[in-house]
């Protein structure tokens, strides 16, 4: 018996959108998210301030190598601000600590009214703090980053929220509801409903090679979907 | 069924007859993107993640080796950034004045030239590698492959099954990237996948987000039609009823 083409190809079509056929317009609508809010803007580049680039005279500090030698395990030391005054970082096998590069100690961990403080310096928009709290655990927006931090979060929209390293006072990351709303477009995009992370999973493998399947199927379907002249009249005739 | 749906269609312009013709002419001039979105996207979810890279930052820097006294800093005058850590062999301070980046030995203050040798010591330190070295090639300005990097950068190939390219900063000896084929034919699927042919970053320009609306379109449809292509009759095999005709 001959194949009839056009309807088994119709059917495969069918078929496969059936079965990922909601995916296929998940993945269209959280790519559209995706592609149409500027990537720069999830990032949160608009909420921080870039600070100027300011000469530092090397002459009234503790010099590096100092501050190196009180550590076996210093990989770098690198001139950093905390707050306008020069600060050394120092990055060791133990871990990353500040030290003050005038008076050469130790800054300790920071405390809220310090994280605070260089959060709304760094902050663009009126610095109105809605929460401030030392986490110990990462929540599910900091993925990978290694705890604890500061938990800044200030008055706005779309809660723009900052991560402060208690050790270092760095920025360490930056979030916005775009940006979470951009996580979930993620997570429906790569099909890891856990981690967020992993884009060799096997749902994702076989939901993939479907649609590639239905989407092939449906180009066959053009051929025969646009019909030729002759054949247009008659389907005329018949309306 | 043909006369029926046309009898139906002068009641209301909207029935399922125009989704399906959306559906078909939006399928027809986006059709081939949306083809090459699932299978870019597809051999993307192929390609093991680890074996393409690109995210995993290279091996730690080693300790500073402090046997020797470093040069005193204050003679370096004023900077605007300044680093003291180890490059290979020796202490040095990395350091940007007026704009520009340089590297000097921390003992004696005396600039360290970026070297061949000393690049390939970084990228086998960086980047674990243990065979032989083909070429070594300097390039002004980052190419495709080191993209995001200020240039001059030194280009190391190594002879391992990847065919992997390193990348060390020719300005401070930092270790950059390191590119193999896996991720190459990763960036090539993922140009298709963010359609920015030219320089392969961006997926936020007017092309894509174009054909992401029309694709939005192509996919509701769809998924609409889904509603009016199936016959109750279609699930009798699930619903475990026999056959009619």
């Amino acid at each position: 018996m001959a194949i009839r083409w056009p309807l088994f190809i119709r059917r495969t079509h069918k078929w496969l959108a059936l079965f990922v056929g909601v995916q296929a317009a998940i993945w269209a609508a959280s790519g559209m998210y995706m592609v149409a809010v500027h990537i720069d803007y999830i990032h949160g580049d608009h909420l921080v301030r870039t600070p100027e680039m300011t000469g530092q005279d090397l002459s009234g500090l503790v010099p590096p190598a100092d501050v190196a030698a009180r550590d076996a395990g210093t990989r770098e030391v690198k001139l950093q601000q905390l707050l306008g005054k020069p600060v050394w970082k120092v990055s060791s096998e133990q871990g990353a600590y500040i030290v003050d590069a005038r008076s050469g100690e130790r800054i300790p961990e920071l405390d809220k009214s310090l994280a605070v403080e260089i959060a709304s310096s760094l902050y663009t928009g009126e610095p109105e703090i809605v929460s401030a709290r030392l986490l110990d655990e990462a929540p599910q927006e900091m993925g990978s980053r290694k705890p604890p931090f500061w938990r800044i979060q200030f008055e706005g929209w779309n809660e723009p929220t900052f991560y402060i390293s208690p050790t270092t006072g760095e920025l360490i990351g930056r979030r916005h509801n775009l940006w979470r709303i951009f996580d979930i477009a993620w997570m429906l995009h790569i099909m890891d409903y856990d981690e967020r992370s992993d884009v060799n999973n096997p749902l994702l493998r076989v939901a993939t090679w479907s649609v590639v399947a239905m989407a092939l199927a449906g180009a066959w379907l053009l051929y025969w979907s646009f019909p030729r002249r002759k054949k247009k009249k008659k389907v005329k005739a018949v309306a | 069924m043909k006369m029926e749906s046309s009898i139906k269609a002068r009641k209301s312009v909207f029935t399922h007859i125009l989704w399906r013709k959306i559906h078909k002419w939006v399928g027809l001039i986006l059709g081939l993107q949306f083809v090459l979105w699932s299978i870019s996207g597809a051999v993307m979810a192929l390609l093991d993640a680890e074996k393409v890279g690109g995210h995993a930052a290279p091996a730690p820097a080693p300790a500073i080796s402090m046997d020797e006294t470093a040069g005193p800093v204050g003679s370096l005058g004023s900077v605007e950034a300044i680093s003291f850590r180890q490059l290979a062999d020796r202490p040095v301070y990395e350091l940007t004045a007026q704009g520009e980046t340089k590297v000097v030995d921390a003992r004696t203050l005396e600039p360290v030239e970026i070297d061949k040798g000393l690049a390939e010591r970084v990228a086998r330190e960086a980047f674990g590698h243990e065979t032989a070295l083909v070429s070594v090639d300097r390039l002004e300005k980052a190419n495709l492959e080191a993209r995001g990097h200020g240039g001059p950068i030194w280009r190391l190939d190594f002879a391992d099954e990847e065919n992997s390219s390193s990348y060390v900063s020719a300005t401070t000896g930092r270790p950059l990237v390191n590119r193999g084929d896996t991720w190459r034919t990763f960036d090539f699927v993922w140009m298709l996948h963010n359609m920015d042919y030219v320089n392969r970053t961006s997926f936020n320009h007017p092309l894509i987000i174009f054909v992401a609306f029309g694709t939005l379109w192509l996919a509701f449809t769809g998924f609409y039609l889904l509603f009016k292509s199936f016959r109750r009759r279609e699930f009798n095999w699930i619903l475990g009823r026999k056959r009619t005709r």
